[in-house]
């Protein structure tokens, strides 16, 4: 409609005559006041404008804004949005059993690492180790440029430096040596075998400090192929295990941890739930899973298995091993034929593992599997373990060529031959005598000071790489932040001293050439590749060695050295968590000790914390060590064990960590390390590398030494003579049969029990949405403490050193009680994860005067950090002990190291209480998450630290409101118990009691 | 004669003093320059008190962690000290206001030293609860008061809030009940002083007093009022303190005997103190007229009475462990009689249960020496006591893995000695400004003027 065809209405006559200007009149009200723009600014106005600006500027000008260099993307990457996480796929470098990893990137920095749920190895879980190994990255004493000489350089200097001197060996020809620990990477062996081939006489020398040479060797005599067996304990009904830590430290422990857990649980119809025979001399966390757990002498292992062996050969109809192996055997005769015949009814789906370095031993080990028919179901040939390669046969010849001044060239990667063989400083000394050596140390370790060059590799987090763990499971490393210093990844390093200089990624590109296949496996963390079977020879059993005598009756003792769960091999020596989190068994920190049985010590007249003298038996001129005494329960009298990877330099860095104050007690030892190296006394025998058998004296030194121990007592039950009647045993574990849980299934409605009385007092909290909640499974629960380092990363938790763990002030918000059950000489071990249990009726709430711990809506105990006075009456009014203290202001004065803080936590500061939140922050994060999407919070949604990192699948966080939730099912699975129910705080946290799988026997009745 | 004594009491002061002659005697020593001995010791006190803020200024400048505490025992020396203190505190109120109203003519003699320990002693007491917090300097947040935190309120369910009501209204009473006790004695200060600035002070603190007949009786009904009001925190501070354990789930904490047995422990501490202090005072500032073996006879008995009412309760404590059936309960009254810190117990019981027995013989009564000794080992055991209840509870509590140990550290003693210096150091400084005997009160109960034998 156009504007002339449109009526007009009119309000006056002059308007109609004169609507122009009658207009403009009415639409300017107020024309009389006069436009100050028309004439310009006046005086006043200006003034005031002057005046408010001026002011303005000065108000703005006096604010104290710090200056914070916070430089803002220029160019804001799509995908990144401050304050949420990116995670991305990887593998864990820590160790070679190559787990797979999700690290959390929060702002370009990874801040946390978790187990990859679809990895088809580590099943999600992830060992306190690799939990502990993201500090690597940040560690401030880390190598940031290459070495010359001592001297810090650049890559440039050093390639031309170093590429005219291998050319030299080149030309003159002479014996190049790769030492370097197991290399489970397709590319980087490729890479070495490239390198090494372009000299004449070039060979890569594979060992680890844990060697399992002596497997690969049998192997290689009995099947015709040195290979490690891919184990497979998801798929063994009966497990026999000879010193063999395997769900603590040995080969995978976090693979082998959630395999044994799929193979016992006692839910399900029919139960599957396997057996497990552990014969060991020292008390190890998986003889702590044990059904039946037989404390032996090292020496008594082969006897043992000899039996079994033509027991086994007996029942399969198969002609006896060879003769003249056998021996006393240190266990009733009718035990072990028991044993045999309960392997034959399991055969081919029985697993017999043996930890022992001797080849023979492990002859009659696979004698043993072969005649029950494991091999191919338990076991695995045709897709080897490559988790560890050792091979001490090379390694002890390569050590003869060094004494003997015959190599020209040495590289060394990814191992400290000088701390960690025995003869270190023999070693030193013949590597110092070696013209050319070549590290990759990424700290100035204590053969790293012995080479000419070091040429810094990466840290894991910082490169692009592959591994294949096992054959056909391949994962790749993917840098998920730019290298930290000028470090170069080993396979460039190489790549560049061929003459063919590559980045690690085009290296990568070359050994996965399928881009597809490279896309997808960054994406999932992992592939299945197709990979032809290792061709086994039919078996061969062979000559075995007869057993070697043991001296008996003198005063000597079997040396047994070990790796704690926590601190491995010792190549992660640099790292304060690993050093802080308490051992599975002996619940020390920061030390290596002799543990002897109670027996043991008494009849050395020594108590715990007196310093020995250990000196090997008979040859007095033999490297010696001092340690301090711990009385282990549970281990054979004619043992000593030592725990390895202690003493190493780099850990003189801890000398102050903790906090500083009048009556601070170092947290290194009088050596100015920290735990002494016990690597003199492993000796070579056989043909392996061997970490037990050597026969030592203890000399009191009459010197005392304090251990730091988190756990004072040892047993559930209290002193006898401060025992009320009746109340001997405390119910905060709960144990049962497998027979007698099966017996009470049939007979018992189980969810009536865990009905609530009711109270006096109405419940002030209904929680009507959610009511969060957890239950921890301690038959699934080995202690191994991922757990704990998971929390420590995830709420920033401190590190508070020797001195202040020794005064029981160690900050972990979880904490793994480990108790021992008094049933004679080989007690029972069991561990319970103890974290805050989030009461409904929480003691510690009532009790703070200013409200700092206070209820919420969803049944967490929440502690609000700022408001704390810290009184510590919450604390002493917690039943189960579990809140913290910040005594000091534990220092943080590492900045690089600060760059692990989670953002979504609090730091807190001195004064102030805190304890296990339930990861609140993760709550959160996964309702906002939920509602921005629009769905409805779905159980599994939310894992806190513990839950996600535990191996076995033994902690299950949930909605208690939400009966289909797997908590709920688990509560009303008739396993289920409170601790210290009896008291009605209502923890939330229950526990899934014990079960192992012996007959029902009265010292086992189920406990209604 | 002989026949009148055995129907009239034994005179509460001896010699026959004329009230001239007690302004004189207690006024005297206000009069004079210090004695070398009262200089000499508060020398030592005050180095002990300095030691003290030396090490409380350490400990709030670098951390609690400065303490012996650890996660499983929170609290020791801290609680502890503040225990003992206001135990000491109680003996002042309850000579002051219910000996008062129950008309024991001997409080006279003792009560204005008892009130001024009590004082001190709160103060003491006081600083502990400030110093054990991880940020003292936050101490403001337990006073309900408004605030721009929102609706942020204290926890009107946690017994440290009922506590501070209870300290702070406590010492407030106390504070007040002293003063008005005092006003009359002030006075006749005043009207004695030499220096403008003593009649100046002295005159503003006397608020005016003029010895009236009407004066007196306003004062005395005040007096008797504020006794009134004063009784009954005899009881409430240490319950309510006592319910600091009481309401707590820690076995040996929790236990409904507390109130009445703090109560009678306090006051049984408190004489005890009262008594090693009149002691000394009577011997150094020569009152041994006012202070008679029938005033340390009474104190004695009171001492027996209450210890024995200590040990009764310690006795019921076993008895109900026993009885409960309860196995934590059991065993940490097990643990202390025969655990780790049974060392401390058994102190705890000798001094207070069988020390105080000697009482019964009126020989160790009137042998101020052996009443010496025996009052130290009463304040002894009552700190042990204390410590007892409140480390071996801690240490070994329900779940095995947590038990822990506790010992002192050098700052916490140093810290427990500085509460010391604070108290003697006030205690010293209050026998040289304020007249240690009510003379107002004393003079009441003299023999002169009444009907002569």
């Amino acid at each position: 409609m156009s504007e002339k065809q449109r009526k007009r209405y009119w309000m006056s006559l002059r308007q109609r005559d004169d609507a122009g200007a009658y207009m403009e009149a009415a639409g300017d009200e107020f024309s009389e006041v006069p436009d100050p723009a028309e004439k310009g600014l006046d005086r006043r106005g200006f003034l005031k404008a002057a005046g408010f600006s001026f002011g303005g500027m000065l108000v703005a000008g006096c604010t104290r804004a710090p200056v914070h260099k916070a430089i803002p993307f220029l160019v804001q990457p799509e995908d990144v949005v401050p304050g949420r996480a990116t995670w991305y796929a990887s593998t864990c470098g820590a160790c070679p059993a190559g787990c797979g990893l999700l690290v959390k990137n929060r702002d370009g920095r990874p801040i946390k690492l978790e187990g990859n749920p679809d990895h088809p190895l580590s099943r999600g879980g992830l060992c306190a180790v690799g939990q502990a190994s993201i500090l690597g990255l940040y560690d401030s004493h880390r190598l940031r440029h290459p070495v010359q000489g001592g001297k810090q350089t650049d890559w440039a200097g050093v390639d031309k430096a170093i590429t005219a001197r291998l050319d030299a060996v080149r030309k003159q020809g002479g014996a190049v040596r790769f030492l370097s620990g197991t290399i489970a990477s397709p590319t980087a062996a490729r890479v070495i075998g490239a390198f090494l081939a372009s000299f004449e006489d070039a060979r890569h020398i594979t060992y680890e400090p844990l060697s399992c040479s002596a497997i690969l060797d049998a192997h290689a005599r009995t099947h015709g192929v040195r290979v490690l067996p891919h184990y497979r304990f998801d798929r063994a009904r009966l497990i026999v295990a000879f010193e063999a830590d395997f769900l603590g430290t040995w080969i995978s422990p976090v693979e082998f941890t959630a395999g044994y857990r799929a193979g016992r649980q006692p839910e399900g119809d029919p139960a599957a739930f396997s057996e497990h025979v552990q014969f060991e001399s020292r008390y190890s966390l998986t003889g702590g899973k044990a059904d039946k757990r037989y404390c032996i002498a090292p020496e008594a292992v082969r006897p043992i298995l000899y039996r079994l062996a033509v027991r086994v050969a007996a029942l399969a109809g198969m002609p006896a091993p060879g003769a003249g192996a056998g021996g006393e055997s240190a266990i009733p005769v009718a035990e072990v034929d028991g044993l045999a015949e309960r392997l034959w009814e399991a055969r081919g789906r029985s697993l017999v593992v043996c930890g022992s370095q001797e080849i023979a031993t492990q002859v009659l080990c696979n004698f043993i599997n072969h005649a029950l028919g494991n091999y191919g179901r338990t076991l695995e040939l045709a897709t080897p373990s490559q988790q560890n390669r050792a091979d001490d046969a090379a390694l002890q010849a390569l050590l003869k060529e060094l004494a003997g001044g015959r190599v020209r060239a040495l590289l060394v990667h990814g191992v400290n031959p000088v701390l960690d063989l025995p003869g270190g400083e023999a070693v030193a000394k013949a590597i110092a005598a070696v013209p050319l050596v070549i590290s990759f140390a990424a700290r100035m370790d204590e053969t790293a000071r012995h080479a000419h060059f070091v040429c810094p590799d990466h840290h894991y987090l910082e490169s692009w790489g592959d591994a294949e763990p096992v054959r056909g499971i391949v994962s790749f490393f993917q840098p998920v932040i730019a290298p930290l210093g000028e470090t170069r990844a080993l396979v460039e390093s190489l790549a560049v001293w061929s003459g063919t200089p590559r980045g690690a990624r085009e290296l990568l590109a070359e050994t996965w050439p399928d881009q597809a296949f490279r896309e997808r496996t960054l994406h999932d963390g992992y592939a299945v590749v197709q990979r032809e079977a290792v061709p086994a020879g039919a078996f061969r059993a062979g000559e075995i060695e007869p057993v070697r005598a043991v001296c008996a009756g003198d005063d000597a003792l079997t040396l047994a050295l070990y790796a704690k769960v926590g601190m491995f091999d010792g190549r992660h020596a640099y790292n304060p968590w690993l050093h802080e989190l308490p051992d599975p068994v002996t619940k020390a920190v920061w030390d290596n000790y002799a543990c002897l049985s109670p027996g043991a010590a008494q009849r050395l007249g020594v108590a715990q914390g007196d310093v020995v003298r250990i000196q090997p038996a008979g040859d007095e001129a033999a490297p010696a060590i001092e340690l301090p005494v711990l009385v282990q329960p549970g281990q054979h009298d004619d043992l000593v064990a030592v725990a390895l990877g202690y003493g190493a330099a780099e850990t003189a860095r801890f000398g102050h960590v903790g906090p500083t104050w009048l009556h601070d007690r170092p947290t290194v030892g009088p050596n100015g390390l920290v735990g002494t190296n016990a690597a003199p006394l492993l000796m070579f025998a056989g043909g392996t590398l061997r970490r037990c058998g050597r026969r030592v004296r203890l000399v009191p030194t009459g010197r005392r030494h304090v251990l730091a121990l988190t756990q004072e007592h040892h047993t559930i039950t209290v002193p006898q003579r401060l025992a009320p009647e009746g109340g001997l045993r405390r119910e905060n574990i709960r144990e049962t049969t497998l027979a007698a849980l099966r017996a009470n299934a049939a007979s018992r409605p189980h969810a009536a029990a865990h009905e609530r009385r009711d109270d006096l007092w109405p419940d002030d909290h209904p929680y009507t949405g959610h009511h969060w909640g957890m239950v921890i499974d301690l038959t699934a629960c080995t202690g191994c403490g991922a757990c704990v380092i998971a929390c420590q990363v995830e709420n920033n938790i401190p590190v508070v050193g020797k001195d202040e763990v020794r005064r029981n002030r160690e900050m972990h918000w979880m904490r793994i009680d480990r108790y021992y059950s008094d049933t004679g000489a080989t007690p029972d071990m069991v561990h319970q994860p103890m974290m805050c249990q989030q009461c409904d009726h929480a003691p510690c709430e009532t009790v703070c005067p200013v409200l700092a711990t206070v209820h919420s809506e969803e049944g967490l105990n929440q502690q609000v950090y700022n408001r704390c006075v810290g009184t510590r009456y919450c604390s002493n009014n917690c039943p189960y002990k579990v809140r913290r203290f910040n005594w000091f202001n534990y220092p943080r004065n590492d900045v690089l190291e600060n760059m692990t803080l989670n953002p979504d936590v609090t730091v807190r500061s001195r004064g102030v209480m805190e304890k296990c939140s339930f990861c609140v922050q993760r709550i959160q994060e996964a309702k906002f998450e939920a509602r921005r999407r629009g769905v409805a919070l779905a159980d599994g949604d939310i894992r806190p630290a513990c839950q996600q990192s535990c191996p076995a699948g033994a902690i299950v966080f949930g909605d208690l409101n939400d009966p289909k939730s797997r908590l709920s099912r688990l509560i009303a699975g008739g396993r289920h118990y409170r601790v210290l129910e009896e008291l009605n705080v209502r923890p939330t946290v229950g526990y899934l009691r014990v079960v192992r799988n012996r007959p029902q026997t009265e010292d086992h009745v189920d406990h209604g | 004669m002989a026949s009148a004594c055995t129907i009239e009491r034994e005179p509460l002061i001896d010699g026959n003093k004329t009230p001239g002659e007690v302004t004189r005697d207690i006024c005297g020593v206000l009069d004079g320059t210090p004695s070398p001995m009262w200089w000499g010791a508060l020398a030592v006190s005050s180095s002990v008190l300095l030691l003290g803020v030396m090490a409380v200024s350490y400990q709030i400048a670098t951390g609690i962690g400065t303490w012996g505490l650890n996660n499983t025992v929170g609290w020791a020396f801290d609680i502890t000290n503040f225990v003992f203190w206001i135990g000491i505190g109680h003996a002042g109120t309850l000579i002051s206001a219910v000996l008062f109203l129950v008309r024991q003519k001997w409080r006279t003699s003792v009560n204005r030293a008892a009130e001024a320990m009590t004082l001190f002693a709160v103060m003491c007491a006081g600083v502990f609860p400030l110093i054990h917090m991880g940020r003292p300097w936050f101490c403001y947040w337990m006073a309900p008061y408004p605030n721009m935190r929102g609706s942020l309120w204290i926890n009107f369910r946690s017994p440290l809030v009922w506590d501070f009501f209870a300290i702070s209204t406590y010492f407030l009473i106390s504070l007040t009940f002293w003063y008005v006790g005092m006003i009359p004695d002030l006075a006749t200060i005043r009207d004695r002083a030499r220096s403008i600035w003593r009649k100046r002070i002295m005159g503003f603190f006397s608020l005016g007093w003029n010895g009236s007949y009407s004066t007196w009786l306003h004062y005395e009904t005040v007096y008797l009022l504020l006794a009134g009001l004063a009784t009954p925190l005899v009881v409430s501070v240490h319950t309510i303190v006592s319910w600091d354990f009481a309401t707590a789930v820690l076995p040996g904490w929790h236990t409904t005997i507390f109130p009445p047995y703090f109560v009678i422990g306090a006051i049984f501490s408190g004489m005890a103190m009262v008594l090693t202090l009149m002691l000394i005072a009577r011997k150094t500032m020569r009152l041994e007229a006012y202070i008679t073996e029938r005033h340390v006879g009474a104190m004695c008995k009171m001492v027996l009475f209450t210890g024995s009412c200590v040990g009764l309760a310690y006795g019921t404590e076993f008895l109900i462990a026993a009885y409960s059936n309860n196995p934590y309960e059991q065993f940490v009254f097990l643990n202390r009689a025969l655990g780790p810190f049974a060392w401390a117990y058994w102190i705890m019981v000798s001094c207070n249960v069988i020390a105080p027995q000697f009482f019964w013989l009126k020989r160790i009564r009137r042998n101020f020496a052996a009443v010496f000794v025996l009052s130290l080992f009463v304040n002894v055991g009552m700190w042990f006591e204390r410590f007892v209840i409140i480390v071996t509870s801690l240490h070994r509590d329900f779940l095995p893995a947590s038990w822990a140990s506790y010992a002192p550290t050098s700052i916490e003693i140093a810290t427990l000695l500085g509460s010391f210096g604070l108290f003697f150091t006030c205690f010293l400084l209050f026998c040289r400004f304020i007249p240690v005997i009510a003379m107002g009160e004393v003079k009441g109960v003299l023999s002169y003027g009444r009907k002569s034998h």
